[in-house]
């Protein structure tokens, strides 16, 4: 497999945890590939605009991607906690719808302005790395943090917040818990997400445009959640990685691939509702592990 | 001391007063009990303390604070815990991690310690957990502590979310007929459970239940409401022989 496609299946798996972040809570937000954009197109302006950035060696220096990811992520961030006040009052397929409508606004507005580059968009964004093994380390890295934090809030009392807010968000209210506020921390995580992820593909796409973000992202992104499981984070980074790769996978087969691709979307969630993994089956795997795969005993549950 | 000051009471669901005029008041410590037919207006006044309904006219009172307009998890963080008619538990959840959502307001750590696993931050979540793990044996669910709530049965459901009304640890809990889907062995265990569980943690109970004789024995004071109103207030005896209540309630002469 080229590094290249490897690369591409980290990006839709950190997309698919971004989606995956309001899903726990039982928010269904299409708002991804909006955050995406943003992120992409401040990544694009900055390398391409802004001459202090460029730094002297051949390449584009890191830590200048280190800014943008950092200025990407306060934008969204700014914007998702505006735009979640407000759009996160509705429920279910009304807010899905809002969320869609967001990102079209986002896409209309950078086809049309003159600094996003219009139609064309911006060309030659500058490249931190000079193989695609770089990108590939880089964002192998980011992915691992974005994991780590989605298991740490798993785990803890937000985390455990969102999952009642999933089961009953009434009787979650009734607990003490500030079901706006929770539900608001989980858009802007997966806002920041979005974004910071938009940064490292708009250097690694060498270009950027309108297109990017646009409602098809919008479903494929979601199919990476609801084939891969919203119950744990290893779901979406599962769903996320697979679904980069199948279509890429099955060039062999020429045309068929649409919809071989297709079929596997509509198929797995009829043949697994929760998606390919949840808790129960991660259990049921570590119970039958082989013996080689054996770790000193954890600390005994008092 | 009064905990609980409810005054002059309306709610009308479009064309339906719910409640009419209603006043009570709840005193501390002590097992207050609310009877009445189905559709007397029981759960909408419980509604009402805990937040879910915007009342009409009149007010709650919280020792002396208005809490009538105030949302459900700010009610809730005042000290008022309530189970629910139908039971509302997190399905997908164990029952471990029910009770320790209750827990919710006194779980609060330090982000930045939960994010790097500190060791101060896992003594602490021992702890909790450890607390956990004691309310449900509490209710003799200790053994089912990993299972989800969605496999219980009816009956442990009803302890589980009593479990995790208590995890807040409330002063005022409401509790909204506990007994509903018990036999009678189960129903005098609960009767129990309650005037134990009053003593054990200082509480004082507010009680929705349509089981008189439960109530008779359970209660120190209860109001009966009707159509909205309430039609009689004070000790199990005086209610059982006022008038109005033995018309409205328990039909014919007793």
């Amino acid at each position: 497999m080229e590094a290249g496609l490897l690369v591409q299946m980290l990006l839709g798996a950190l997309l698919g945890l971004s989606v995956y972040l309001p899903l726990r809570c039982g928010q269904l937000s299409l708002a991804t590939p909006g955050f995406f954009a943003i992120g992409g197109t401040v990544a694009a302006l900055l390398s391409t605009r802004v001459p202090a950035l460029a730094g002297s060696g051949s390449t584009y220096p890191i830590a200048s991607v280190l800014l943008e990811m950092v200025l990407a992520a306060l934008l969204t961030g700014v914007l998702a906690l505006v735009l979640g006040r407000m759009v996160l009052r509705l429920r279910g397929i009304y807010l899905a719808i809002a969320t869609i409508a967001l990102v079209e606004i986002l896409r209309v507005v950078t086809l049309n302005l003159e600094f996003t580059g219009g139609a064309v968009g911006i060309f030659g964004i500058p490249q931190p790395f000079q193989s695609a093994e770089g990108y590939g380390a880089f964002t192998l890295v980011l992915l691992a943090l974005v994991c780590w934090m989605c298991d740490r809030l798993e785990k803890t009392r937000p985390g455990r917040a969102m999952a009642a807010i999933r089961d009953d968000e009434l009787a979650a209210a009734s607990q003490g818990i500030n079901t706006a506020d929770t539900k608001l921390l989980a858009f802007v995580l997966s806002a920041l997400v979005a974004g910071i992820t938009g940064v490292v593909a708009a250097h690694f796409l060498n270009s950027w445009n309108a297109k990017l973000g646009n409602f098809d992202a919008s479903i494929t992104t979601l199919a990476f959640v609801v084939l891969g499981g919203s119950r744990t984070w290893l779901g979406p980074v599962f769903g996320g990685l697979l679904l980069t790769a199948l279509p890429e996978l099955l060039r062999p087969v020429g045309d068929l691939r649409l919809i071989v691709f297709g079929a596997v979307i509509l198929v797995g969630p009829l043949i697994f509702p929760q998606g390919l993994i949840t808790l129960e089956r991660l259990q049921a795997l570590w119970r039958r592990r082989p013996p080689w795969l054996a770790l000193p005993s954890n600390r005994g549950r008092r | 001391m009064t905990l609980l000051t409810v005054r002059d009471l309306g709610v009308r669901f479009g064309g339906l007063q719910a409640l009419r005029g209603v006043d009570l008041a709840v005193q501390e410590g002590e097992i207050f009990g609310l009877l009445g037919p189905n559709g007397a207006g029981k759960t909408t006044l419980f509604n009402v303390i805990s937040g879910l309904t915007p009342a009409n006219t009149g007010s709650v009172h919280w020792q002396e604070r208005a809490i009538a307009g105030l949302s459900s998890h700010r009610i809730a963080r005042l000290g008022i815990a309530r189970t629910f008619q139908n039971l509302r538990l997190f399905h997908s959840l164990s029952c471990l991690e029910n009770v320790l959502v209750g827990m919710h307001q006194h779980a609060r750590q330090p982000p930045l310690a939960a994010l790097l696993q500190r060791p101060s931050f896992q003594r602490r979540e021992d702890q909790l957990q450890q607390q956990a793990l004691e309310l449900l044996a509490l209710f003799g669910l200790e053994a089912a502590a990993q299972q989800r709530a969605a496999s219980l049965s009816y009956g442990d459901r009803r302890r589980l979310e009593m479990a995790r009304a208590l995890a807040s640890q409330p002063q005022l809990l409401l509790l909204d007929e506990p007994a509903a889907g018990m036999n009678p062995a189960e129903k005098e265990e609960l009767r129990a459970l309650i005037k134990r569980l009053t003593q054990q943690f200082q509480l004082t109970v507010l009680i929705i239940e349509h089981h008189v004789p439960l109530m008779l024995g359970l209660c120190d004071r209860l109001a009966v409401l009707n159509f909205g109103q309430r039609i009689a207030l004070g000790t199990p005896e005086q209610v059982r022989r006022d008038p109005a209540v033995i018309e409205a309630y328990l039909g014919g002469n007793p």
